[in-house]
């Protein structure tokens, strides 16, 4: 998994620098944004091998970033991770429409586990 | 019954009681109301001598507003109970997600310390992080229990298709809860067929049944009591049961073992701790995964529960 690229977009800065900082203790580079427009302006720079994506973001909510992400052929590949604690059913089900690889409550995993899921999807990749 | 309603004025008398009868929404009443003035009609064709045509059309009129009264009431008093409960449980369901976003972040910077950051830390200052940690899990879960609660209630709970090695999950489970089966003395037995194949639900979910069951028998066992955990295949399914030798549950509170916020009065004497949510959510998501939970419980003996979920 060294040199994979992750970009995070997730407005908590707490949660941001946390994952951050593990996901590089783990070897993987990081890019972060805080809100959907600086996120899709990373997402089409920087070409990370895969995306963490919060849904409650500030000027373009997680499922417009995941829209434009996957309407765009250049950027469309790359697996998309939905990160979220709202997750209500709707939310979930249009998430995965809109071509979201997975999705995980947030709260209810540890980093550790979180890892895991990303290593496992980049395998499949 | 037209020249009931325009000689009368039922409406008109229906205002001056100060009941609006005609926003009353469903033609159930009205229907009740009809048939009622029908029947009243024809008993007054057959015994005519009895009662004057004026007695009649009075008490016709009174039973009419009276139906149409007290459907208006039932319907608005129905109205306004479903209204509450939206607004609880999208209340709850704000309040919780609220909630989560700062209890992940302290539940992440206390992995992050331990995982990476633990060196030169003294063991006391490990025991705290560790207390920080097992607090921070405790109100963690007592938030998504609510959530899930609202959850459930507003029909929007969903769960994840996982592929889960049961064994694995129920062995960790039964991990967890090292220092309530150490403190309350108890003695826990894992029984597994060979060759468990994996099941398909949500796994943490599934996490939260299985700590459910296991803690619950652990929490209202007998000191030196025993827990027995059974998990085996039959055909297309995985039968999970748990054992115990507790207080069990008396026989006339059975029924409402899984109603929401429900608690034995047992149960409440031994631990005061819980929220009784536990066993509705445990069988809601049994239920959503396919499965089916059963349980029997024998005062004073103990408790059985079991249940069954898809395999892969």
């Amino acid at each position: 998994m060294e040199n994979k690229k992750i970009l995070i977009i997730e407005d908590d800065a707490t949660l941001r620098n946390v994952l951050s900082e593990f996901l590089e203790s783990e070897g993987f580079a990081v890019a972060m944004a805080s809100d959907g427009e600086e996120g899709i302006e990373l997402a089409n720079n920087s070409k990370p091998d895969l995306i963490l994506l919060d849904i409650i973001i500030p000027k373009k909510n997680g499922f417009e970033v995941l829209k434009e992400i996957k309407g765009n052929k250049d950027i469309s590949d790359i697996p998309v991770i939905l990160l979220t604690n709202l997750g209500s059913l709707d939310d979930i089900e249009k998430a995965l429409e809109l071509g979201a690889t997975t999705y995980l409550v947030k709260g209810d995993y540890q980093i550790k586990e979180i890892v895991e899921k990303i290593k496992e999807v980049l395998s499949l990749k | 019954m037209s020249w009931i309603i325009n000689d009368f004025n039922i409406k008109k008398q229906a205002d001056s009681l100060g009941v609006s009868i005609w926003q009353a929404p469903s033609f159930l009443f009205i229907g009740l109301g009809m048939i009622i003035v029908f029947v009243m009609t024809v008993v007054f064709f057959v015994s005519r001598e009895f009662i004057t045509t004026e007695v009649l059309v009075t008490a016709e009129t009174i039973v009419i507003v009276a139906i149409l009264s007290i459907g208006n009431v039932i319907i608005n008093s129905m109205e306004r109970l479903a209204q509450v409960n939206k607004t609880k449980s999208e209340f709850v369901s704000i309040v919780s997600h609220q909630l989560k976003t700062p209890l992940t972040g302290i539940s992440w910077d206390v992995e992050l310390m331990v995982d990476k950051y633990s060196d030169g830390l003294s063991d006391k200052q490990k025991d705290i992080l560790k207390n920080i940690e097992s607090s921070n899990a405790l109100m963690s879960r007592m938030v998504n229990d609510l959530l899930d609660v609202a959850r459930m209630d507003q029909n929007n709970f969903f769960t994840r298709k996982d592929e889960i090695d049961i064994v694995e999950l129920v062995k960790k489970v039964i991990g967890k809860n090292n220092v309530l089966t150490l403190k309350n003395k108890v003695n826990i037995n894992l029984i597994v067929d060979d060759n468990m194949p994996k099941i398909v639900g949500d796994e943490k979910r599934m996490e939260v049944v299985l700590d459910n069951f296991i803690s619950n028998a652990i929490k209202y066992n007998k000191e030196n009591g025993k827990v027995e955990i059974k998990v085996a295949r039959d055909n297309r399914r995985a039968l999970i049961s748990i054992k115990d030798t507790g207080i069990g549950i008396p026989k006339n509170e059975q029924n409402r073992v899984f109603d929401k916020f429900y608690r034995s009065k047992e149960a409440s004497n031994k631990e005061t701790g819980g929220t009784g949510l536990g066993l509705y959510i445990a069988k809601n998501i049994i239920e959503r995964s396919d499965g089916k939970v059963r349980f029997h419980s024998v005062e004073g003996e103990g408790s059985e529960f079991h249940f069954s979920l898809p395999i892969v």
